[in-house]
């Protein structure tokens, strides 16, 4: 049973990346042992605003209970409240995620209090993307770098009270982030090294660790195996296979 | 499943040179049914331009992995080739002579085209040595002086026909440098470099053919269970999956 707090469904321009309707991605997650995703769309990231790409991923999950919709809001748009109200009455959904780097906007935006706020009063839980790729093969014409670890650090000191998923964070900078701040868990995508999970458990407690595999942009089978063969007892395999996830998102 | 890591570095940073260490690393490797692992040395350890002695101490201690275990790592000799054919030449006698390497490791010293690689080339040539090219796209990275691109190693690979080159970091060399790689039959890709992007190697087995690609995984930069799963979540075959992880490298290596 492993819950995959980092997929998406949808377009990626940049590569030749198989497209799946939510069907053939429950059967492609179940095929690697993931029982449960929460899933964005990626149209969500290149549209002028997010809300045609997320209602498109609520309709391509309704009838696929275990992909758990996961919409983009862009705070620095004049209608976030109105995006978030809609994503909350158009299906049940556990988080949204914010991408600042894609949609232009830091961290230190002053529409992300109010918005901090509103996802906290609807008991959502709100994931910080910090990155979708390797900047180094990135499309020649973008320029979208990751979240400065330095940004994400202030973020989080700005809001203390609140305990958010991060994704896509590299192992240094999770490692960093651990050695100051306790209100966040992250997802291992973009964590790797020789024994990653060995060596990160011992910088940051595995009840904060998620799996997270980048699908599609990632391989899913090597992402799975990352958790699946690490050497680590079975229980901690458990929190940050499934259970961190399941406590985290209300599952 | 039997596999050769084609590019791993047991010693990292000073980490991973004493006996204990290489144990580890050894029993880590079985562990993931690696049989045998090319070790390409500590070779940014002093930087991008190691002395004639530093190229000497790297070299020392990949000698002394092979002692430590004679069955399990084979050595490729790292060098600066900005340091002359003199040095070079020297080098590589004393790596093969005295200590059985099979390869000659290039990182960042200089770019593939550079006129001091004819030198590194004649010596490959002359003791029949694989060229390990590090290879990552400077699309973004701006760095082609002395860091080469697929097209600067594939340059080379058609320069010297009769020396096989392996073109490191498949994922950081990227779709154009699988393209690059194209019609040299002396040109291998390796499938290490960052993270186990999706799709990619299913297009380099589509553009080059399994036999021009072999397992790598940049150990301890990257994570042994990812770089395996990489090519085991890959669309292939058995028979392209076992010519990628065991036969390619075992052929090539003379093993």
């Amino acid at each position: 049973m492993l819950i995959d707090a980092n997929v998406a469904l949808g377009p990626w321009p940049f590569a030749p990346l198989p497209e799946r309707t939510a069907p053939q991605l429950v059967a492609y997650l179940k095929s690697h042992g993931v029982n449960r995703a929460l899933v964005s769309h990626l149209g969500a990231i290149f549209l002028p605003e997010p809300m045609p790409a997320n209602r498109a991923l609520f309709a391509a999950v309704r009838r696929t209970p275990t992909l758990l919709p996961v919409p983009v809001i862009n705070p620095a748009l004049a209608t976030w409240r109105e995006h978030l109200a809609a994503c909350i009455a158009a299906a049940p959904i556990r988080a949204v995620k914010i991408i600042p780097a894609y949609h232009n906007y830091s961290l230190r935006l002053p529409a992300l209090a109010p918005f901090v706020a509103a996802v906290n009063a609807a008991g959502l839980r709100l994931i910080v993307a910090t990155r979708l790729e390797d900047e180094r093969h990135r499309y020649h014409a973008l320029a979208v770098k990751g979240l400065p670890v330095a940004q994400l650090a202030a973020f989080l000191a700005r809001f203390p009270a609140t305990h958010f998923v991060c994704s896509g964070l590299y192992k240094p900078e999770i490692e960093t982030l651990a050695a100051t701040h306790e209100n966040f868990s992250a997802d291992i995508a973009f964590a790797e090294w020789l024994n990653t999970l060995a060596l990160l458990t011992q910088k940051i407690p595995a009840r904060r660790l998620l799996l997270g595999t980048n699908t599609p942009l990632f391989d899913t089978r090597a992402q799975v195996d990352k958790l699946r063969l690490a050497r680590l007892p079975a229980k901690t395999l458990a929190l940050i296979g499934s259970a961190n996830a399941a406590r985290l998102f209300g599952l | 499943m039997r596999i050769i890591d084609a590019h791993t570095h047991p010693v990292f940073m000073h980490d991973g040179a004493t006996p204990a260490a290489a144990r580890r690393l050894v029993a880590h490797g079985r562990a993931h049914g690696i049989v045998k692992m090319v070790a390409l040395g500590d070779v940014l350890v002093h930087g991008r331009l190691p002395s004639a002695a530093q190229c000497r101490r790297i070299n020392d201690e990949t000698a002394q992995l092979k002692r430590w275990h004679p069955d399990y790592f084979i050595g490729f000799c790292c060098l600066n080739p900005t340091l002359g054919a003199r040095a070079v030449e020297r080098e590589v006698e004393r790596c093969v002579t005295q200590h059985g390497f099979r390869g000659i490791k290039l990182e960042i010293s200089n770019n593939a085209r550079d006129a001091c690689m004819g030198a590194v080339m004649a010596a490959a040539r002359r003791w029949n040595l694989i060229v390990l090219q590090h290879t990552w796209s400077q699309t973004n990275i701006h760095q082609r002086r002395f860091h080469s691109d697929p097209a600067d190693t594939a340059w080379l690979a058609r320069r010297h026909p009769d020396v096989s080159v392996i073109m490191a970091h498949l994922t950081g060399c990227g779709y154009r440098g699988v393209l690059e790689a194209k019609g040299l039959p002396n040109l291998f890709v390796d499938t290490s470099g960052a993270f186990p992007e999706a799709e990619i190697l299913d297009f380099a087995v589509q553009e080059l053919g399994a036999e021009r690609i072999l397992y790598g995984s940049d150990l301890p930069i990257r994570e042994t269970s990812v770089t395996v799963g990489r090519v085991l979540g890959a669309h292939l075959t058995a028979a392209q999956r076992h010519l990628i992880l065991h036969d390619n490298a075992a052929k090539l290596f003379r093993l």
